[in-house]
């Protein structure tokens, strides 16, 4: 199977979020009904992050464009970007998280044991958990975008894809969303669109998500430089072997130990305080004097 | 009928608080297996859920006992500091010096009287104790840090590698400490060890001269702490 990424044109978002809601739809990610559930943090981002129910969110994002007018109105789209070189498959200790055929990081939630090393392991602080509040944990359950491998097996694009009025989404062979992504952003250029680029066709070894970004991107809570942390690959590929490592060479020293005490024998001893000496009980002969008066303990 | 001299070495209330503290420890190291090496939970999953939740039970009960064990005797946990950071003595040093050569040629290595604790017991001790502070004090920020606090995932990263770093010393400390103090190593074992931690916590006089003289023949003259028990005759 060629690797397949979603493209998202942000030159081309209206800003609608009706991928938010497709998603949600598919996946059955209920959104609280209460009134005013959501807490009003002055921006149209709703809901303001991830969440355990939430797996993907339009950022909305107001920049100064430098006139005396208006403003760069970003929008971007916050979801797992499907890396090559995923930190949270990397990290996933129960096998949970792997790559689908087509590149697109997917999970069996049968597998997931709710640790949440995939959230902190990831650069771009995407898998969230449902049941994260549960104290105990024995309901966490990992709840992040696998890039609708049910429809994608049956010849469909991913919901979010589908449903984009506007067309910002887009959904095939990576080579190809790539190829759309730079002719796009060599427009943007000519219109004046100076710091528009494609992300995500190098970042983690090349994501199966590819951005167009129209503005800077300071403007789409994107790290400019994502990376796996030290301490991740500190902790799978050193601690690992090491602790490994560490267990034989004690069990062999010990061993080694054991064989070399076996046979021992020591004669009984016991200690007479009037006299201060230590006594062989077997033979009676005095093993050692304790010469008080010279300070000897 | 013949008497032999016990020293009590170890309170019920040490022996309790380390048998749990044991017991706790034991159960962690199996539930944390299941997180540390993947294959282990790919293919039990629904143990390994079962074994994280423990985990986190048990581990309350890792962190809890000392602390209850210490409110219930502020005096032993003085006394404790007391014997543990102390000044070493020469016979402390070369101990130390002599350990490997002993453990390697026990039956020709004659090792120097000790204190209480030996100075290299003081070291795998401290060891173990700085291990548990380490993997308490991570394993709640991992803990809470997901559940309550929600930190960054920068913190969680730190955390988890000081959590491995940490089991890594811990094993490796944990099986030189059932090693030796299970009387694995045979001259160890005559004076059941085993029974100082997990029997009555006694030792008889002859083991507690080999292994700790300077204390051994302390406690025998002051005669607080000895115990006189009939013994069958040798044949």
């Amino acid at each position: 199977m060629t690797e397949q990424a979603i493209l998202f044109d942000s030159s081309r978002c209206s800003g609608c979020k009706a991928c938010q809601v497709a998603c949600k739809t598919w996946n059955s990610l209920p959104s609280p009904l209460e009134k005013n559930s959501q807490e009003w943090n002055g921006s149209l981002q709703c809901p303001p992050d991830l969440g355990s129910n939430t797996r993907l969110i339009i950022t909305f994002n107001e920049g100064d464009n430098g006139k005396k007018y208006g403003v760069n109105w970003a929008f971007g789209r916050r979801s797992c970007m499907h890396c090559t070189n995923a930190a949270c498959v990397n990290v996933c200790p129960s096998g949970c998280l792997y790559h689908d055929e087509y590149g697109m990081v997917t999970y069996d939630a049968e597998k997931c044991i709710g640790c949440q090393y995939c959230r902190s392991a990831c650069p771009f602080d995407v898998p969230r958990h449902k049941g994260s509040d549960d104290i105990l944990g024995g309901s966490v359950v990992i709840n992040k975008c696998t890039g609708c491998p049910d429809r994608v097996a049956h010849g469909r694009k991913p919901a979010c894809v589908t449903t984009c009025q506007p067309g910002a989404l887009d959904f095939g062979d990576r080579d190809d969303m790539i190829a759309i992504a730079e002719e796009r952003v060599a427009l943007l250029h000519k219109k004046g669109f100076d710091k528009a680029r494609v992300y995500g066709k190098d970042e983690m070894d090349g994501c199966h998500v590819i951005y167009v970004l129209k503005y800077g991107i300071e403007q789409y809570e994107l790290p400019e430089n994502p990376k796996i942390m030290g301490s991740v690959n500190a902790s799978s590929k050193v601690m690992k072997p090491l602790t490994a490592l560490g267990f034989v060479a004690v069990i062999a020293g010990l061993a080694v130990c054991y064989i070399s005490g076996i046979g021992y024998h020591r004669d009984t001893m016991r200690y007479d305080e009037k006299k201060h000496d230590v006594i062989d009980v077997d033979t009676g002969e005095v093993i050692k004097h304790i010469d008080k008066e010279a300070g000897e303990r | 009928m013949a008497t032999e001299r016990f020293i009590q070495r170890h309170s019920l209330q040490t022996r309790i608080t380390h048998d749990v503290f044991v017991i706790a420890c034991i159960w962690l190291m199996i539930s944390g297996l299941f997180v540390f090496i993947p294959p282990l939970a790919a293919a039990v999953p629904e143990v390994a859920r079962f074994m994280r939740i423990t985990h986190r039970i048990v581990g309350c009960v890792f962190i809890i006992t000392p602390i209850i064990s210490a409110v219930a005797s502020p005096g032993g946990v003085k006394r404790f500091f007391a014997k543990y950071f102390t000044k070493w003595t020469p016979e402390d040093v070369e101990f130390v010096k002599k350990f490997v050569p002993y453990m390697l040629m026990p039956k020709k290595t004659h090792m120097p009287d000790q204190d209480e604790v030996k100075s290299g017991q003081r070291f795998a001790d401290g060891m173990l104790m700085l291990c548990a502070v380490a993997m308490a004090i991570s394993g709640v920020i991992l803990w809470l840090g997901i559940s309550v606090f929600h930190v960054s995932a920068g913190v969680l990263a730190v955390q988890r590698f000081i959590h491995d770093l940490f089991f890594l010393i811990l094993v490796i400390f944990t099986i030189a400490h059932i090693f030796l103090g299970a009387g694995i190593f045979e001259p160890y074992r005559p004076g059941h060890m085993i029974g100082l931690m997990f029997g009555n916590g006694q030792i008889d006089e002859s083991d507690a001269l080999y292994h700790w003289g300077f204390w051994a023949r302390k406690e025998i003259e002051e005669g607080k702490n000895i115990v006189v028990k009939e013994v069958p005759d040798k044949k």
